[in-house]
Parts: structure tokens; C-alpha cells; sequence
């Protein structure tokens, strides 16, 4: 077994995409309709393209628990998920500039340092550098 | 402050409470970080850090989850990926990132990638063309 797909609930594939792309600077990798406006919509990190992909699923438009279970991380700020990166100080800096909230400022938290953001499509994100 | 938040404060207040220990395993992480290449045994790390082998090792677990030997090889593992993807021959690769023999190196590298530098390389390579 392998592991090539994470999936994140999105209430707009299309703002997900959006905002998955042009901000956070991940790549679309496959974009497959599946009727009734659904997308299999996938985008992957640009420093690791081979690495899994990411599933911008329409999971809280369709099912009610999903939708309940989203909106209680989001509200207790939990992240849905997390992303490694070089530097959480130079990725919230860039952020911040292209208007994304955080609602964790950078955090050390013993060895790593941590920040949360929200998604604008229904998640908290944590972004994670180890120290 | 969202429960996360305080969360995030609880968990540090109990597992990330001890600032020099702290110190001691980042200090002895990026010295493998920056020195990996190189041979590099738990004597020469535990006196970067300052403490016993012993103590580090229990340290540097507590705090990574990983043994120093773990993270040293994983951060070769992960080096070697970049020089295999460039081209580098395997027998060159591995003297490049630390490793000692070849067949170590082999062995290591396929255990935690579930494939031969080898294939590796040529699959990596034929994906680019």
C-alpha cells in the first residue's frame, strides 16, 4: 500500500483551487468531471510534484457530517492539516502580504515551530518547520 | 483564544517546559544537518551537546522521536534522492552523502524507499525526459 492522496473538505473546489494554487503555490495535477459540478480536483506541492496529492473534495456540500465536522475544527481552530516548510516565519511574512488570517502566530513549540491559517474554503492549516 | 490555542500552550507547559534540553537536541540536530557528509558517531554529537552519549540519546528520541542514527540516515537517505535525480552515479552518491559501503548504503536506501538506488535513479530520470 502506498499513500498518494490526502483529502481536505473545500465548500468551492473552484475558490479552493484558487486559493491552493495561487497562494499557497501548490500545483493542479488532475481535473476530472464527475457531474453535477463535482471535480475530481487534485494539486500537488511544487518541490515535491511525485509526492501525494492533494484532494480538494466537495465532501461538506454533499454530506451533512462532514460539513458539522468541518465547521467544529474550524471553530475549536484545529487544523484539518499540516504542511512542512523551510521557514514558518518567512511563509506567514509572505502570507500575511497576500491577505491569508492566521489564527496561530508563529509558535515554537519545543522542536518545531508552528502556524495556522484559514483556508478560506471551511479549514485551519497548520504549517510546521522543525528546528 | 480557540481551544487549539490553549491546547498548544498545555502541551508545551508539559512536554517542552526544559529550555536547555531543548537547546541541546536542536543544537545537536543541526550539526548533523550541516555536517552529514562527514563520518559521525554518537561521541562526536554528545560532545557538541554537551551531555553523556547516553543521555543524548535518550534526549534526542524524546524530542524527534527518532534515534541521531535514524535522522542522520534519513537526512542522507533524503540527500542522496537529490543527487540521484541529478545524475550522480550511485557509487559516487554514496561516498557524497556519508555512507560508508556501498552495500550499506544500498540496503538503507531500500528499506526506506522500497526501491534500489538504482531503480530509483532510472525511474526519476526517465520521468524527466
Amino acid at each position: 500500500m502506498k499513500v498518494t492522496i490526502i483529502g481536505i473538505p473545500v465548500r468551492d473546489q473552484a475558490k479552493a483551487l484558487q486559493f491552493y494554487t495561487e497562494v499557497l503555490g501548490f500545483i493542479k495535477k488532475k481535473d476530472l468531471p464527475l457531474g453535477g459540478g463535482n471535480r475530481w480536483l487534485t494539486v500537488v506541492s511544487a518541490e515535491a510534484p511525485d509526492g501525494p496529492e492533494i484532494l480538494l473534495e466537495p465532501a461538506p456540500l454533499h454530506f451533512e457530517p462532514s460539513k458539522v465536522f468541518q465547521d467544529a475544527l474550524m471553530d475549536a481552530g484545529i487544523p484539518y492539516t499540516q504542511f512542512d516548510v523551510e521557514s514558518v516565519d518567512a511563509e506567514y511574512e509572505r502570507l500575511t502580504q497576500l491577505g491569508v488570517a492566521f489564527s496561530v502566530q508563529p509558535t515554537e513549540m519545543g522542536t518545531v515551530k508552528v502556524a495556522v491559517f484559514n483556508d478560506t474554503c471551511g479549514n485551519n492549516i497548520q504549517i510546521v518547520e522543525m528546528l | 483564544m480557540t481551544f487549539y490555542e490553549a491546547e498548544i500552550k498545555r502541551i508545551r507547559s508539559i512536554c517542552y517546559a526544559n529550555d536547555k534540553q531543548l537547546e541541546t537536541v536542536i543544537a545537536v540536530r543541526n550539526f548533523i544537518d550541516q555536517h552529514f557528509e562527514e563520518t559521525l558517531d554518537l561521541d562526536q554529537l554528545s560532545r557538541v551537546g554537551l551531555t553523556s552519549k547516553y543521555h543524548l540519546l535518550r534526549l534526542f528520541k524524546q524530542y524527534y522521536g527518532l534515534t541521531p542514527r535514524q535522522y542522520l540516515i534519513d537526512k542522507r537517505i533524503a540527500a542522496s534522492k537529490e543527487q540521484l535525480r541529478k545524475g550522480t552515479s550511485v557509487t559516487e552518491c554514496c561516498w557524497a552523502v556519508g555512507f560508508a559501503s556501498l552495500g550499506s548504503f544500498s540496503t538503507l536506501f531500500k528499506a526506506r524507499t522500497g526501491q534500489s538506488p538504482r531503480e530509483y535513479q532510472k525511474e526519476q530520470l526517465s520521468r524527466s525526459t
